[in-house]
């Protein structure tokens, strides 16, 4: 079965453009999640990451990565309110607890926990958006000629793990075809027939890649890349966001404080920069679309 | 229905232990009252009125000051950045810093971390740290902390007098008017009131500290040799020397050696000097000041400005 973090070759706007662009775009988002505390803005970037994904036709990642990251936001949640007391409202007393030392929970802290956890959900859905729409092997071409050996090992990692996954169900699906009566494999016995497997796919790796040419060094892809008529749209969206959220910085959008008492600034700016924030989600959408 | 009187009773007995560990929802209950003092330079001057309040089981130093003023803080709620809009900042080449002392002893945790546990006095101070970054105990919190310790715990208080005549008695008083019981034993664990003429004290390693300057102390004073014998000499903000006051000088300063309690000093140049600075040990003459000198009848707090 496919992850529905693997990239997937679809007619968008966003696949269709050229990995620079995508990467403007997705990272602009990205870079607001890391700039930015202010939660309306944090959650703005989601929602815009997350229309991103739906509009580029990748809806099951965008669900996915939600998932997960919702669940890594409680977690943070709940590791941020065992480990800091600080904070005027305590809402709860635990006493005194072994290397936490006194475990006071506050609103303040819990707060701040889902500040920390929002941001990891947003980068999350950010990246799963990413990783379905943006062709790596287009990526890895051009790393390339920027950083030749870099983009070499990282298309032996990209293909290599799949492979390896996918002779790992293979195996597992020739074990069943034994029969119900057939003692089952152990994961050891799985381990080792795919590492000897391995060994021998490094060995036919190595001989292509010799056949080639890569260890003769020299220019082996072509310089630019094709571009796409999607490109300058993904550039100045990206442009654009990241210049409103330094903008929005410098007048006062990110007001936030957790401590000593939860203080969220709503004004005008950042609401104008949520809003451009969300809209620029809708920037991988089709212009034919009904 | 025997299972359902189980599940009661292990959720009785659980709410129970719980309750003794000290759990429970919301701040807790009073634990006794709390003063907060606010000032700036050394406290020179107030930055708001002191107010007393009950504090609750879960109380910090920090929750009672953002009770009673405005602040900010950073590193994530554990430093204190402003209180009342005066922010900590470089001025003029000098640091500027919010400080704090509870029950006159500056904390070695920060005022998140530092749980109160009633009676403590907290004040904060405001100052210029250029010249001494660490000021460890201050005498502004009287009778603190000789009537209720430190750091939630109360220490014994040991007068040791050094060819002090009459001003031992008159501090003995002094400490007897505060409630301040003495201790005739010799622990490790023992506030010590030094009282004697400078020659007297000079010897003991803690008071000795003041010869290497505030930087090492946290007092601005020194007393310095003449032909004639010491002289109690007043420092500036800076650390540098603001003033000699005469013979007859006396000065009522605290200082601390590493992690040992802190010691007070009663002393002067000579046996007038220790009486007048005897003299100094009430609330009205010590109140909000880091130390004092006194020279003819007249107190001046420590630094100079």
């Amino acid at each position: 079965m496919r992850s529905p973090f693997a990239y997937t070759p679809r007619p968008g706007p966003l696949q269709a453009a050229s990995p620079g662009a995508a990467v403007a775009y997705l990272g602009a988002l990205v870079a607001v999640a890391f700039l930015y505390s202010n939660p309306l803005v944090l959650a703005a970037v989601g929602v815009g990451a997350a229309l991103a994904g739906y509009t580029a036709g990748a809806g099951s990642a965008v669900r996915i990565a939600l998932r997960m990251g919702l669940t890594l936001a409680l977690l943070i949640v709940v590791v941020n309110v065992l480990v800091v007391d600080r904070g005027e409202t305590v809402l709860l007393r635990l006493g005194e607890a072994p290397l936490l030392g006194r475990v006071d929970i506050t609103a303040e802290a819990m707060v701040e926990g889902a500040i920390l956890g929002l941001r990891a959900a947003v980068a999350m859905i950010a990246f799963a958006v990413y990783s379905a729409c943006v062709d790596p092997d287009r990526v890895l071409r051009a790393l390339r000629p920027i950083a030749g050996r870099s983009a070499l090992t990282a298309a032996l990692i990209s293909r290599l793990v799949p492979v390896a996954v996918a002779d790992a169900t293979r195996l597992r699906d020739a074990g069943r075809l034994r029969g119900p009566a057939a003692a089952p494999i152990g994961r050891t016995a799985l381990l080792r027939r795919l590492m000897a497997g391995s060994l021998d796919r490094a060995v036919d790796v190595a001989a292509t890649l010799e056949l080639r040419g890569y260890g003769l060094g020299g220019p082996r892809v072509e310089r630019g890349g094709r571009r796409s008529r999607y490109d300058t749209r993904f550039y100045a969206v990206g442009v654009a966001v990241l210049i409103a959220a330094i903008a929005g910085m410098v007048l006062g959008a990110d007001s936030f404080h957790a401590y000593p008492t939860i203080e969220v600034g709503v004004g005008s700016g950042t609401v104008a920069l949520s809003a451009l924030i969300v809209l620029s989600g809708l920037a991988p959408r089709r212009r034919d679309a009904r | 229905m025997s299972t359902s009187r189980g599940t009661a009773a292990a959720i009785a007995l659980l709410s129970a232990a719980l309750a003794a560990a000290g759990c429970g929802f919301g701040p807790g209950s009073g634990v006794g009252e709390v003063s907060l003092t606010v000032t700036r330079d050394y406290g020179a001057e107030r930055v708001q009125p002191p107010v007393s309040g009950e504090a609750s089981e879960s109380d910090t130093v920090m929750r009672v000051l953002d009770r009673e003023a405005k602040i900010s803080t950073r590193y994530s709620g554990g430093f204190v950045q402003t209180i009342d809009g005066l922010e900590a900042d470089e001025r003029f080449g000098h640091s500027f810093d919010w400080f704090f002392y509870v029950n006159g002893v500056e904390s070695p945790v920060g005022a998140a971390d530092f749980a109160l546990h009633g009676g403590e006095a907290i004040w904060w101070d405001y100052r210029n740290w250029s010249a001494a970054e660490r000021v460890p105990a201050v005498v502004g919190s009287w009778p603190q902390p000789l009537l209720g310790g430190y750091e939630g715990k109360s220490h014994p208080v040991r007068l040791e007098c050094r060819a002090a005549g009459a001003a031992c008695g008159a501090v003995r008083g002094r400490l007897g008017a505060a409630g301040i019981t003495l201790s005739a034993g010799r622990s490790d664990d023992a506030i010590r009131v030094l009282v004697g003429p400078w020659a007297q004290l000079r010897d003991d390693p803690a008071a000795a500290q003041l010869e290497q300057g505030p930087q090492v102390s946290g007092v601005f004073a020194d007393f310095t040799q003449d032909a004639g014998g010491y002289r109690l000499q007043g420092l500036g903000e800076d650390g540098d020397p603001a003033h000699d006051f005469g013979p007859d000088a006396g000065l009522v300063a605290a200082t601390r050696r590493f992690d040992a309690p802190p010691v007070w000093l009663v002393s002067g140049a000579t046996a007038g000097g220790v009486l007048a600075a005897a003299g100094l040990l009430d609330a009205a003459h010590l109140r909000d000041h880091y130390a004092v000198a006194t020279e003819g009848g007249r107190e001046t707090p420590l630094p100079l400005r």
